[in-house]
């Protein structure tokens, strides 16, 4: 509204929505109002923040600016509502007023966890400070937020920070508005705040300062670490020695599943090539996990088993506790403490008793985890950085999408890599990485994420509950125990049309629109599997409209597990039963087995259709000798990917296509023929990629031009792949046609929660 | 809509089917407050005088109609003795209906009934009434029995009172007979050894009511095997139940064959075999009870119930995963 201006004085309420909360807003709008001789309050309400202010109306109108032009650099606003207030004089001066909770529904959330700010690690190296080497240091710019609030408005006491009281001193800095302290709410010293100490599972044998240089002395040394840090727990240790790597390999019950590193920039210069993208985000104050190449020199620093690709995902450190490792090494693995596909340990007692056995010493804390969160992951695909994961750093943060809804909706996902969402009015509150949900510890921590999301957002009401299609998901189960709790209706939206909504909400595109939706597995509309798709978004509308072969998953979820049964299945439908006597050539089934797995592919028992790309992709690279067990997720289809990238070549390629359907039986008879004729597996490996990325640019073009489209796009997990995301980029941008692809929301089944929340409003606002 | 296999396969959409279709179009379901339909248990019962009747009836129909260790003569008697066993009853009686196709073998009609007889004997019932049908709409032999057995009023068992603390006993090797069947009726039996386990259980279940164990609540694992039997228990108790996959009995060529064709042995089919929800100071003495009966040498106690968690959680090697109820065909749902 507009501000009518009348006498000379006067007095105004704003009230200030956005990122308002845990950023430093309320001491920066103290300075700018001392500033302006403005007389009134600041108050925290928890999901806004409300001002009033007294004064002549040209130093309103100069605050007004300062707020909009100055705001501090974490936080963001979205909505100033002002309004004229009349009344007498009432105040003596400008105050920051005692938080309060909202009452009504107003949405608002705190920001993502902040990595710790150069003006900190300037005084925490800075000998003559009295923070020097503290790892808990933090102030209003930089530190902790998602992790340790327990509930909105974020002040201290509402944080795991309340079980450290303040310092003369820190309370001297907390309450002055000019220290860059002022009201940070994670502040604290040596002397007040929280401590490390270091222990051997038995006992503790080293505490604060001492017990990071022990720390770092026994990682030099070859041990393996447990670091309780911001988030959640990691696992530490050198990167040179095999034996080091390969103990925690075996520890871990990890053999092959590539581990990130934490490093710095000037090391990371030396094992690892990055672009002015990628070094941004590095040092980006959300310090997520990048996926970089690997540089010639990689080598001389690295075992080979850290990473088997031809990448190596970086990290730098993002706390005080993080930079005090630094010391001799120039990097160090750094992965999630937890078991595969279980939830990343954080309580103290959990720590020590879960990583006994996995961990030789524990670097601990006494600050409690409110909320873990693991690291984020990020990777160059398509010119841009996209979302692997999305969590430390950019949790719970909502995603902005410009469309009409006005209701509250819980989207609880697929399974694996899994994450929830809380969709508010045209905010996508989406929770940390959860992970793998059929496994229960997962699932409750699925289900205590998702209390977490609704309170942080202030939100008592859900009119509707969204999930996938799976009838034996954990999530799907969760969806409908929710579901009787809130007397919310519960909508289901297919696997990979989840995956085209959130590529379209992730663009804010909601035209006409073909899209290529593929990935390894998600239950279709005719109860087969489905994961290579060709989906036509046409009046609000989303049709299956092509898609790669049927194929058989001989032995259902084990022909993911062994790819060699894919590729049996595959080359049993090409050749026949020749089939098994080239299969014998693996030496990967017995006798047994094989008359088993030959009665079982003639009787179709227990051999689910599927449609999947990673099944094809999983079948290729069990016929190349790359993979022959998945360890970890898409794991064949990761590994054929480096042997295709060092194919440098052109091949001619003509997909055979009927009906819209591209035949992944020709692509693996040819693959076949071609490994026959000993013909080198890097071209194989890339003749595969392009056979699907053109075959199914072929079908999209096709059902363009039929409909008078020029939107195509590509999602789901397989587009992480660069050959045939870019392949298909390429051809796109060749042929005239506008591309869209993921930038803010994950590409893969963390994407699938907010896909189902835009699904849901979609379809109902039609 | 139309009826499909998945009917009839146990777990969720053959309960559906059983909900939406029969019960809600039936009204008068039980007499004189004894148990009834809508109890979905394994039999109901009939309260008169100082006992109750124990009634219970099965429709059979098997492919193939013999198969490695049984037929299906031995599965109709042995199912319906079961179904009254596990509700604590003494079996009486049964009845014997027979829907013969036109054209089938007289030979195997009649050694369908002498295994008929020989089930009967080693069960000690009597079938004391019965029918005979031939018709040509049948593609091969149906069988259905009802069963009646005597319970003291109050004490039959059922599914539902599984208690806090209960042990949770198997009285053997899993996943026998729906393996058996499955590979025999697509030809590939004579590659293995495994055989049906169906057999009569109600003198195995009888030794440990002779000796005073606690039985809170049982049930045969038949259709959906123990996944389901479990989830049903869990579910009617309104508690959870968690079991330790490696107490769980199971014979290594199952083991092997499930682990081959991809298959989950807990939800494949048993024809002898009961689970019971024991009072945890007996549990120890009723594996010593199960383990002195043939039928119940690899008996076990595989878990315990708990108010920690609801439905069924199996502790395994690499964590804790849940363990649904079986939807009939497996959906695969790693990425």
């Amino acid at each position: 509204m507009e501000i009518l201006f009348f006498g000379v004085k006067m007095k105004v309420r704003i009230k200030v929505k956005g990122i308002v909360q845990g950023v430093g807003f309320r001491p920066f709008v103290y300075r700018i109002a001392k500033k302006n001789n403005l007389k009134g309050y600041v108050k925290n309400m928890g999901n806004y923040v409300e001002i009033l202010i007294e004064g002549k109306k040209e130093d309103i109108r100069n605050f007004i600016n300062d707020l909009k032009n100055k705001k501090p650099p974490l936080s963001r606003i979205d909505k100033l509502d002002i309004e004229e207030i009349k009344g007498i004089e009432e105040f003596d001066d400008f105050y920051i007023i005692k938080s309060e909770n909202a009452k009504d529904e107003e949405e608002g959330t705190i920001p993502a966890d902040v990595a710790i700010c150069d003006d900190c690690l300037k005084e925490m190296l800075d000998k003559n400070d009295r923070r020097y080497r503290y790892p808990f240091i933090a102030c209003t710019n930089c530190g902790p937020r998602f992790t340790i609030v327990e509930k909105l408005p974020y002040d201290r006491e509402n944080t795991s920070m309340r079980d450290f009281p303040l310092c003369e001193k820190c309370l001297e800095e907390y309450k002055n508005p000019l220290d860059r302290r002022f009201h940070a709410q994670a502040t604290c010293c040596p002397i007040c705040g929280p401590k490390v100490f270091l222990s051997d599972g038995k006992e503790i044998i080293a505490e604060k300062d001492e017990a990071i240089r022990e720390t770092v002395k026994l990682l030099e040394e070859g041990h393996i670490l447990a670091i309780k840090g911001i988030g959640g727990t990691h696992l530490a240790c050198k990167v040179g020695e095999d034996d080091v790597v390969l103990e925690l390999r075996k520890r871990l019950g990890r053999p092959t599943q590539p581990f990130a590193v934490m490093s710095k920039i000037e090391y990371t210069e030396l094992f690892a090539e990055f672009d002015e993208d990628e070094k941004n985000a590095l040092l980006s104050l959300r310090r997520p996990i990048v996926v970089l190449k690997k540089s010639q020199d990689y080598d001389k620093y690295f075992s080979k088993y850290v990473s088997n690709l031809d990448t190596i995902g970086v990290m730098f450190p993002y706390s005080g506790l993080h930079y005090l490792l630094f010391d001799k090494e120039i990097a160090y693995v750094m992965t999630s403490a937890n078991l595969p596909g279980l939830p990343m340990v954080k309580d103290n007692d959990e720590i020590l008793k879960k990583l006994n056995g996995i961990a030789d010493y524990f670097l601990l804390h006494n600050r409690r985890i409110v909320n873990r969160c693991d690291d984020s992951v990020v990777k160059k695909v398509a010119d841009r950085l996209v979302f692997l994961r999305r969590s430390r750093g950019f949790a719970p943060e909502p995603v902005k999408v410009n469309i009409n809804n006005n209701k509250n909706i819980l989207c609880v996902g697929a399974e694996l890599n899994s994450t929830a969402c809380i969709v508010k009015r045209d905010k996508f509150y989406l929770t940390q990485y959860i992970g793998n949900t059929s496994k229960y510890e997962t699932f409750c921590y699925l289900r205590d994420a998702i209390n977490n999301i609704l309170r942080l957002t202030n939100t008592n009401k859900i009119d509707a509950i969204v999930c996938d299609l799976h009838p034996q998901f954990n999530s799907t189960k969760l969806a409908e125990e929710l579901s009787e709790k809130f007397g919310a209706e519960i909508f289901r939206v297919q696997h990979h049309f989840a995956h085209a909504y959130s590529l379209l909400g992730d663009n804010n595109y909601f035209d006409d629109a073909i899209i290529l939706s593929l990935d390894g597995v998600g239950y279709g509309l005719d109860g087969n599997i489905w994961g290579g798709e060709v989906l036509l978004f046409k009046d609000g509308k989303m049709e299956r409209v092509g898609h790669l072969e049927e194929q058989y998953q001989l032995g259902g979820d084990l022909a993911t597990k062994y790819p060699l049964r894919m590729l049996l299945s595959i080359l049993y439908k090409a050749i026949g039963e020749e089939a098994f006597d080239f299969i014998k050539r693996y030496n990967f089934f017995s006798e047994k087995e094989l008359r088993l797995l030959k009665f079982q592919l003639e009787k179709k028992l227990n051999c689910p259709i599927t449609t999947s790309t990673g099944r094809v992709l999983d079948a290729v690279s069990a016929l190349l000798g790359i993979c022959f067990e998945k360890t970890y997720d898409g794991e064949p289809s990761i590994r054929l990917e480096p042997v295709a990238n060092r194919f440098k070549g052109d091949i001619n390629i003509e997909p055979k296509i009927k009906n819209n359907i591209l035949n992944t039986t020709e692509l693996i008879y040819k693959s076949y023929e071609m490994l026959l004729n000993n013909e080198n597996k890097e071209k194989i490996a890339h003749f595969a990629h392009i056979y699907i990325a053109d075959g199914l640019f072929e079908i999209a073009k096709k059902i363009s031009n039929k409909f008078g489209i020029n939107t195509i796009g590509i999602t789901g997990g397989v587009s992480y792949n660069k050959i045939i995301t870019e392949r298909i980029m390429n051809n796109a941008k060749r042929e005239g046609f506008n591309f869209i692809y993921h930038q803010r929301v994950p590409n893969g089944d963390g994407g699938i929660s907010f896909g189902q929340g835009v699904a849901y409003i979609l379809k109902n606002g039609y | 809509m139309k009826i499909t296999r998945m009917h009839g396969a146990g777990g969720k959409v053959m309960q559906e089917l059983i909900k939406d279709v029969i019960l809600k179009n039936l009204e008068i379901t039980s007499v004189n407050g004894g148990i009834g339909l809508e109890s979905l248990d394994d039999s109901a019962t009939i309260p008169i005088g100082d006992k109750e009747i124990v009634f219970t009836v099965d429709g059979h129909t098997v492919k193939p109609i013999f198969f490695p260790g049984g037929d299906i003569g031995r599965l109709a008697v042995s199912g319906t003795v079961n179904d009254l066993a596990v509700m604590g009853a003494k079996p009486l009686a049964l009845s014997l209906s027979l829907i013969i196709p036109e054209g089938f073998n007289l030979e195997d009609l009649e050694k369908i009934v002498k295994s008929i007889n020989e089930t009967s004997k080693e069960a000690e019932v009597a079938i004391i009434t019965g029918d005979t049908k031939v018709s040509d709409g049948v593609d091969d032999i149906i069988i259905s029995t009802a069963g009646i057995g005597i319970v003291d009023r109050g004490k039959a068992i059922r599914d539902c009172n599984v208690q806090e603390g209960d042990a949770i006993i198997v009285s053997g090797n899993i996943g026998e007979h729906g393996l058996a069947i499955l590979l025999s009726r697509e030809g590939f039996d004579f590659e293995t050894n495994i055989k049906s386990d169906v057999a009569p259980i109600n003198k195995l279940i009888e030794r440990v009511l002779e000796e005073g164990i606690q039985i809170n609540a049982m049930k045969d694992p038949t259709r959906g095997g123990l996944a389901d039997a479990l989830n049903e228990m869990a579910e009617k108790s309104n508690i959870g139940i968690t079991i330790f996959e490696d107490k769980i009995p199971i014979s290594d060529e199952v083991q092997s064959i499930c682990d081959i064709l991809g298959l989950d042995p807990l939800t494949i089919a048993n024809e002898g075999k009961v689970v019971m929800a024991v009072k945890k100071e007996d549990a120890e003495r009723c594996l010593e009870i199960l383990r002195e009966h043939p039928l119940g040498k690899n008996a076990e106690i595989i878990g315990y119930a708990t108010k920690e968690h609801k439905g069924v959680i199996i502790e395994t090697i690499v964590g804790r995963r849940i363990v649904d109820m079986p939807i009939g065909d497996p959906i695969p749902r790693v990425c």
